[in-house]
């Protein structure tokens, strides 16, 4: 056999056991409210620590090494088995009738999408949820966000060497920087900026929400998720001091957890100077001012506006409008995806600028998801040396990203990583229209799947759920999530012949 | 405690291995991206990209708060004045791989201490004690001094006609009441075994003894070794170690020793240096040559060329001629498994031995991690147990350690003893424990206050 098949079974096991840890915190949460589905948790957790001590046994035999195969097979297989298991209480406790909504549904928790088939096609609507599946849904976006993977590795130094491995496999980004010469280091101060963050946001929700939303929102902001537990998303709160407390925080989600350790240590200087940040920065002010100016009722009579038939009628007050271009620009970007407004009958222009904004995705090693912005400036570097390349056809041009050359090694990963995503988006479009799906809707499914945003375009905007789509689609969808999630190159090589040969 | 480490070459690569399983947190500095590459690859340490002379380099890679300096790139004056600039930002043990005997010798007008270098390594020289070492203790394949060379750990393969083939452990300790020693641990094929008295001898085990210096030559007799003296000695190359190696030897009383250099101007040059050696020119390649030599009627040939695969190649044509003791100098690492079971007697690496040179300084200051041998898998910790700590609390037979961990000696201030059955660890004395790795965590907490 080409993998080391006791440590990666012992290794998942450790995962589905540290699932069954956190599938206790819903069910003490089903307890506190009285709900009768708390069982459907306490069970599904008995039947991950069961697993969880049965791979104990294989400890010894599973102390080598881990071989690069193994560690791209663990991380695959890590979150494909965690969702199979986390979808059970869904089943278990009659919230959801049928196994695929269940499994989209957890695939789409774990991965920060925040696409859900509640409200739609007989299932009940996400208010009538009981709330312990909200805070389990919640919950799972969290663990996800900062990578499940990692979390273990900042507990447990269970994965020794290979942990490296791992945690490549799992950290977004084209090259995934250790902070700290120890990896478990590295694991333990990305965790802890990440509950700190996220226990920030709390605080400063709390005066606007009860305390059980705002640890929901909270937790879906900061791991760029996008679950909320009211039917109308954020928007239905309807309060201006919310929309900007989850925007400055979908804001910082989307920034490198690097940038945040060294911003933490003192180096402004460095952190405000990365290229990275600078750009991610720029495009998010420049969404939000565009999408402001073609939704200010004032500046929406200079646009060519084909929906002339008076759907929208545009935010009077510049605030207003910012209010609601900040908080969509910022959503679609970091891939959140939390809805206050329908976009889809807001103008072209608002609607071209996210559906740009919809590939763009956030920084590489945040929790959000996409094609990353440092690709992007990569590959348009990249571009521009080709272009002077022609007028200079013997000069030598290094590619430099924050005075530092970027290996060709890199360039190359990047180029490939972006034909695969489009290569995905195609596959996903044309999968998704052979079940019948209109081809803007198959489209925006694919899209918004594989950047792990959410809402998409057609029949699944904001406003709708993803109830209708065929079951085949919501296997395809939820794999397409999970390749987006990470990264492509660890779902796509499982399915490569040689990784199975010697 | 952060390590830095200059160098990501075979020593660098080594040192920062061995430091990172020590739990230390290393920081691997180097100017080529790939050996770079390589490094964070297998080991779970930080790399930085840069020149190791640069301050700016120096404090990306956190040397304010690093307690350790390795310089071993292949460039002496790099590797100084990284040590020198880290002595100045406050890193309180800097080791730099000098290469010229410049600053070791006893007459220099600028010396270690000047530049701030706690430990100057000479990759050269250890080699050659090395070699020499391996030609007193003719018998060996590997000889490690432990506890300020109070010990010797002893390596030995056994040949078809060993008196202790068949038996077992047992049976040949207690046949052998007179002498005080520990088989600590048998390489057979790749495999390491840390053996216990039950375990029978085979042809081809390479046995790994723990002893007295002084009881070294009847332990070698016991299992069939003989320890005769070497006279006649051939030395292939006339390098730089080749060059020490025969001078070391002729200090010593040897019958004859020869030395093969294929360089005209280097062999006149060696041959004016060392009085007592007959120096030869001629091409190391030439098998006729050295027979020519009287290759058969050597004691000894070392082959220390600066090609590894002839000195390979020719140190088994030595074997085939039944020279008794061939030694060969390999300096990538990679030949060195294949070395014992093609029937050499011994493998001397360079880069390997100047990392255990530097574990074993380090080990004074702050590392408990002793030493390594090549070709086995057990490492060599010293570990000092806490008062009330679970080995303290019964002889060692009645412990039942885990399996994988062996006591070796217990030390206490001036006095080593071989460890038997019946020995009881007393609280502040230290042990030499050998240790299969990922039991490391283990024996600590048997060691440790509870």
């Amino acid at each position: 056999m080409v993998l080391n098949l006791k440590a990666v079974f012992y290794t998942l096991g450790m995962l589905v056991f540290f699932l069954g840890a956190a599938l206790i915190i819903p069910m003490l949460v089903a307890l506190f409210y009285g709900e009768a589905e708390w069982w459907a948790f306490g069970f599904t957790a008995l039947i991950s620590l069961f697993i969880g001590a049965v791979s104990w046994f294989y400890k010894e035999k599973a102390n080598q090494e881990l071989q690069i195969r193994d560690g791209f097979a663990i991380v695959a297989l890590a979150w494909l088995v965690l969702s199979l298991i986390g979808a059970l209480p869904f089943v278990f406790g009659g919230v959801l009738a049928s196994y695929t909504d269940a499994f989209f549904e957890t695939m789409s928790a774990f991965t920060t999408t925040g696409a859900t088939i509640f409200g739609g096609a007989g299932n009940m609507d996400i208010e009538s949820m009981p709330r312990s599946f909200m805070l389990w849904r919640s919950l799972a976006h969290w663990m996800g966000g900062m990578g499940i993977i990692v979390l273990t590795l900042a507990i447990l130094p269970l994965l020794g060497v290979g942990g490296m491995q791992l945690y490549k496999a799992e950290v977004p980004g084209p090259s995934a920087d250790k902070l700290t010469p120890r990896v478990q280091e590295t694991a333990k101060r990305l965790w802890l900026i990440y509950v700190g963050i996220t226990v920030a946001e709390i605080g400063f929700l709390l005066p606007a929400m009860t305390p059980f939303d705002a640890v929901n929102h909270a937790f879906a902001t900061m791991a760029t998720g996008g679950f909320s537990t009211k039917n109308g998303s954020v928007g239905q709160f309807d309060s201006a001091y919310i929309d900007w407390v989850i925007t400055v925080f979908m804001f910082l989600a989307g920034v490198n957890f690097a940038l945040h350790f060294r911003l933490l240590r003192g180096k402004t200087v460095t952190v405000f100077r990365d290229t990275e940040f600078r750009v991610y920065t720029g495009i998010m002010l420049a969404a939000t001012a565009l999408i402001t100016f073609s939704i200010w009722t004032p500046s929406m009579s200079f646009l060519p506006n084909l929906q002339a038939d008076g759907v929208f009628e545009g935010y009077a007050s510049v605030a207003d409008a910012l209010r609601y271009g900040a908080f969509q620009a910022a959503s679609i970007i970091t891939t959140t995806g939390f809805g206050t407004a329908d976009y889809e009958i807001w103008p072209p222009m608002a609607i071209g600028i996210l559906f740009v904004c919809f590939y763009i995705g956030g920084m590489a090693g945040s929790t959000g998801g996409g094609v990353k912005v440092v690709r992007h400036v990569l590959m348009f570097k990249n571009s521009f040396k080709e272009i002077k390349q022609l007028i200079h056809p013997q000069a030598v041009m290094p590619l430099r990203l924050n005075d530092r050359v970027v290996s060709q090694e890199v360039m190359k990963n990047v180029l490939s990583f972006i034909v695969l995503y489009l290569g995905m988006l195609a596959l996903g479009t044309l999968l998704m229209s052979f079940l019948g799906l209109d081809i803007l809707t198959s489209f925006g499914a694919t899209l918004s799947s594989v950047g792990n945003i959410g809402p998409a375009f057609g029949t699944l905007g904001p406003s709708e759920n993803y109830a209708h789509v065929p079951v085949m689609g919501k296997w395809v969808l939820s794999l397409l999530m999970m390749a987006g999630r990470l990264e492509i190159f660890t779902v796509v090589i499982l399915f490569v012949p040689a990784f199975w040969k010697r | 405690m952060r390590a830095i480490v200059l160098g990501a070459g075979v020593v660098g690569f080594d040192v920062a291995k061995l430091l990172s399983h020590a739990e230390h947190d290393v920081v691997v500095i180097d100017s080529d991206p790939e050996a770079l590459a390589y490094v964070s690859d297998k080991l779970d340490v930080m790399t930085v990209c840069g020149n190791g002379t640069s301050t700016a380099v120096l404090e990306e890679a956190g040397i304010r708060q690093a307690r350790i300096m390795i310089a071993v790139t292949a460039i002496d004056e790099v590797n100084i004045i990284a040590c020198m600039l880290a002595d100045r930002l406050g890193v309180e043990t800097t080791v730099a791989r000098v290469r010229s005997g410049e600053l070791s010798n006893t007459k220099a007008v600028l010396n270690a201490e000047d530049f701030g270098i706690d430990l100057v390594i000479h990759p050269e020289e250890s080699a050659s004690e090395e070699i020499v070492r391996l030609i007193r203790r003719a018998g060996a394949t590997d000889v490690v001094m432990l506890a300020d060379d109070r010990l010797h750990l002893v390596g030995l393969r056994l040949d078809s006609d060993s008196p202790v083939i068949g038996k077992t452990l047992r049976e040949v300790v207690f046949g052998e009441s007179s002498i005080r020693f520990r088989v600590m641990a048998i390489t057979r094929g790749i495999r390491t075994i840390l053996p216990n008295g039950d375990e029978r001898f085979r042809k081809d085990d390479q046995v790994f003894v723990l002893s007295r210096p002084k009881s070294v030559p009847p332990i070698l007799e016991l299992f069939g070794k003989s320890d005769r003296r070497i006279e006649n000695i051939m030395i292939l190359g006339g390098t730089d170690i080749g060059a020490k190696v025969a001078y070391r030897l002729s200090q010593e009383k040897h019958k004859s020793i020869k030395l093969i250099e294929d360089d005209r101007q280097r062999a006149e040059q060696l041959a004016e240096m060392l009085g007592s050696v007959l120096v030869i020119h001629g091409d190391d390649t030439d098998i006729d040559l050295l027979i020519t030599e009287g290759l058969s009627d050597m004691d000894a040939f070392i082959a220390v060329t600066d090609s590894e695969e002839s000195n390979l190649v020719t140190c088994l044509l030595a074997k085939h001629l039944t020279v008794r003791k061939t030694v060969a100098l390999l300096s990538k690492g990679a030949y060195i498994p294949i070395s014992q079971s093609i029937g050499l007697d011994a493998a001397v690496n360079k880069k390997l031995s100047v990392s255990r040179e530097i574990m074993r300084f380090l080990r004074g200051k702050h590392v408990k991690s002793v030493a390594t041998v090549h070709g086995m898998d057990a490492e060599i910790l010293e570990f000092e147990a806490a008062p009330r700590s679970m080995i303290t609390s019964d002889i060692l037979m009645n412990l039942k350690l885990p399996a994988g961990v062996l006591v070796g000696a217990v030390s206490s201030g001036k006095d080593v003893e071989i460890a038997t059955g019946l020995t009881r660890i007393e609280a502040g004395t230290s042990a030499f424990v050998f240790v299969m790795p990922g039991q490391i965590a283990k024996v600590e907490s048997l060691f440790a206050a509870p």
